[in-house]
């Protein structure tokens, strides 16, 4: 597909539904296999949490929004759904990291739930995040899990539908676009 | 009833590919196979957006714990490490990093294309570690001259003994001004810098280069989806007469004879294929009787972004092309003059301007991250090391019977440690750039010495080094065993020495050299 036609195709597919486009489409000449437009899951569905406690996800989501806050027509983590996609991410992961994610979002809920904190107490829950950056990862689990988690939910939104529609109508260059290597036989 | 070949060559990446072009080209009717399929460009790739993709870009967790260079979208690319196993000791992990597909690793590699210099083939002559190669840099030279046009390098030659110069493109593009500082900065403390040295074009593969000229002969044959398991041998004169090879897809079983062997399915395939060789004649494998079949198995260190850093000045969008982009090359600088430093050898460093940097290097979140992400957008400085590792006979692979691959064929168990001697290099490597990008105004975001693990710079060699000695070596000067004279093993396994150079270019020359000997043995009715 070209580039131009990729980047209109995902800036239109939320709006015009695949069989839409389909129906509007002139009738292709008898023999001339069509090409039919479609839509990702997860763009005319919501994804199902299966991974993380309800407590778990309401904390993920909050760090969500701390880490990566909607700006003007960007879309933050929360927008993008980015900690729903981690549910799904961590859940097929190894189980340290399960695990590392499991007790960090436990620990924001020590004491009260995360989600109902004030700013003040949770960006005083987040101070490891100043840390200056080393090579290897901190000792502290819950500082480790704060480092994996503010670069899992960046990558997370910024590589979503919601951030490549948003920024694909302010820039040609920002829709992620790659080769992708399709599956040997 | 199937023929018997002049040659069988084993693997087409910059190794089997050279030695196809060479032999084919020479008139020698020659086999190739390769383990992997027979890729079409136009079909095997489409675009796509990262959010297109199941996991947005993260793969498959896990799908690829030892190669970090594999991303969702060229995932399907890399050998599967489920389908292709191997292990390594417990607390030292090997990173083997592989392509199964004909072109090999050169679909994908880094392409900077350096010659070794008498420092590395006559490095015993000049430090007193280690072996000398069974050959000189003048016997080599000839044949870079010969590769560095088909490759289109591109690069500067600057008349330096320890990185010579090249029958290669100038380079002649202008550099920005945040590389002009970081050259000036080398400059005032007497340090060589240059230009990157790469081969150009599209494509630089032996997929596009070596293998469509090669075929056009009508002498060679290129069979993919054909994992070799071992060489056969004549159990009378014990040559080298062909092959058994699996069929990728199917495991169906074939034989396949010839009158010379070329192996180069790279380093540490071809010394699994030659251990997998056993036979009542050779039963410690293949081309061994030296005993160090697998043995001096080494690499180069990568200490990846050494330094990160800000070019202050190109903060807030202000950088702009005069300022910002382009990158340079260090060459090894240290121990050029003997034993001037604390570590043997010596280390370079790949450089670049103009990019973002991570945003794992700004301790904050937020909506102060996402400011200062704004802020040094396109303000990066960084540099790579790429450090020279001391063959050791204690770093090795051997065949380990429980780990078999999806076709049965019995894998490796890969030990390699970095030494003293790395570890202070890249401490050494860290503080001089640190103190450079200080000395260039530029702000270091961070800065470390922590080596990746061996293997994962791609560049392993060694295992069927060179000698003129067989009892301490695998191969003679002209890539030959010492022990079955028809075959011969062309790839990075035979280095002897490896300095900080990217090997493929010395790959390609030495199975040019190599082909050319064959072909030449040939006419005499040697072979």
């Amino acid at each position: 597909m070209k580039r131009r036609r990729l980047l209109q195709s995902i800036a239109a597919l939320p709006a015009v539904p695949a069989a839409a486009q389909s129906y509007a489409s002139s009738p292709a000449a008898a023999g001339e296999m069509p090409k039919l437009g479609e839509a990702a899951a997860d763009a005319v569905a919501a994804a199902v949490p299966r991974f993380f406690t309800t407590d778990q996800l309401s904390a993920l989501r909050r760090l969500a929004g701390l880490m990566v806050p909607k700006s003007g027509d960007r879309p933050g983590a929360v927008e993008a759904g980015a900690a729903e996609f981690l549910d799904f991410l961590i859940s097929q992961s190894n189980a340290p990291r399960q695990q590392l994610y499991r007790d960090g979002l436990d620990r924001l809920n020590a004491g009260k739930p995360f989600a109902e904190r004030t700013a003040a107490e949770a960006r005083a829950l987040l101070k490891p995040l100043h840390e200056k950056w080393t090579y290897h990862p901190p000792a502290d689990p819950f500082a480790r899990f704060l480092r994996e988690a503010k670069d899992d939910l960046l990558q997370a939104t910024m590589n979503s539908r919601e951030f490549a529609q948003a920024m694909s109508r302010r820039s040609r260059s920002a829709a992620g676009l790659g080769a992708y290597w399709l599956p040997f036989d | 009833m199937a023929k018997t070949y002049d040659v069988l060559i084993i693997g087409s990446g910059a190794a089997g590919g050279m030695a196809a072009w060479v032999l084919a080209r020479g008139g020698a009717d020659c086999l190739m196979l390769d383990a992997g399929p027979l890729i079409d460009y136009d079909k095997q790739r489409v675009m796509k957006a990262v959010s297109e993709l199941p996991y947005r870009g993260f793969g498959k967790p896990d799908r690829f714990p030892h190669i970090t260079q594999a991303s969702e979208f060229d995932a399907n690319m890399w050998a599967d490490e489920q389908e292709n196993p191997y292990t390594y000791p417990k607390d030292d992990p090997y990173y083997w990093v592989r392509i199964r597909a004909v072109g090999g690793r050169t679909l994908r590699w880094g392409r900077a294309s350096w010659r070794l210099s008498d420092y590395e083939f006559k490095c015993r002559d000049h430090d007193g570690e280690g072996a000398n190669w069974p050959l000189s840099y003048k016997e080599i030279a000839p044949f870079y001259d010969r590769v560095e046009p088909m490759f289109h390098v591109m690069g500067r030659n600057e008349g330096l003994p320890q990185m010579p110069d090249g029958k290669i493109l100038a380079d002649e593009s202008p550099d920005s001004e945040s590389v002009k500082r970081f050259r000036a900065a080398c400059q005032k403390r007497g340090i060589p810098h240059t230009k990157p040295r790469r081969a150009t074009g599209t494509l630089a593969s032996s997929y596009n280069l070596l293998l469509p000229q090669a075929l056009d002969t009508g002498k060679l044959t290129l069979t993919a989806n054909a994992v070799v398991r071992e060489i056969t041998v004549d159990p009378g004169t014990g040559l080298a007469n062909g092959a058994i090879f699996i069929d990728r897809r199917s495991k169906r079983e074939y034989q396949v004879k010839a009158r010379t062997v070329v192996l180069g399915a790279s380093t540490l395939e071809s010394v699994r294929i030659l251990l997998n060789s056993t036979s009542a004649r050779f039963p410690k494998g293949l081309a061994n009787s030296s005993g160090l079949l697998g043995h001096y198995l080494f690499d180069q260190f990568y200490v990846k972004n050494t330094v990160v850093a800000i070019v202050p000045e190109a903060r807030g969008g202000k950088g702009g092309r005069g300022l910002m982009g382009g990158g340079g090359y260090v060459p090894k600088f240290r121990n050029i003059q003997r034993n001037e430093k604390k570590f043997l050898r010596g280390y370079a460093w790949d450089f670049g301007s103009g990019m973002t940097p991570s945003p794992r290097y700004l301790p904050l979140f937020g909506e102060e991250l996402l400011r200062e992400m704004a802020e040094v957008q396109g303000a990066g400085f960084s540099l790579t090391t790429m450090g020279e590792v001391l063959p050791k006979k204690e770093n090795f692979a051997r065949i380990n019977p429980e780990a078999r691959d999806h076709w049965g064929i019995p894998s490796l168990h890969i030990t390699h440690q970095y030494g003293d001697n790395e570890f202070a290099m890249a401490r050494d490597a860290m503080e001089t750039a640190s103190q450079l990008c200080h000395d260039a105004g530029f702000q270091v975001l961070a800065a470390h010495s922590q080596m990746v693990p061996p293997g994962e710079s791609i560049h392993e060699i060694g295992g069927c080094r060179m000698g003129a000695d067989p009892k301490a070596s695998v191969l003679n000067a002209w890539n030959q065993s010492h022990d079955v004279k028809n075959l011969f093993v062309v790839d990075g396994s035979c280095f002897v020495s490896g300095g900080v150079q990217n090997p493929t270019l010395t790959i390609l020359a030495l199975s040019m050299r190599a082909g050319e000997y064959i072909l030449d043995q040939r006419r005499k009715g040697n072979l």
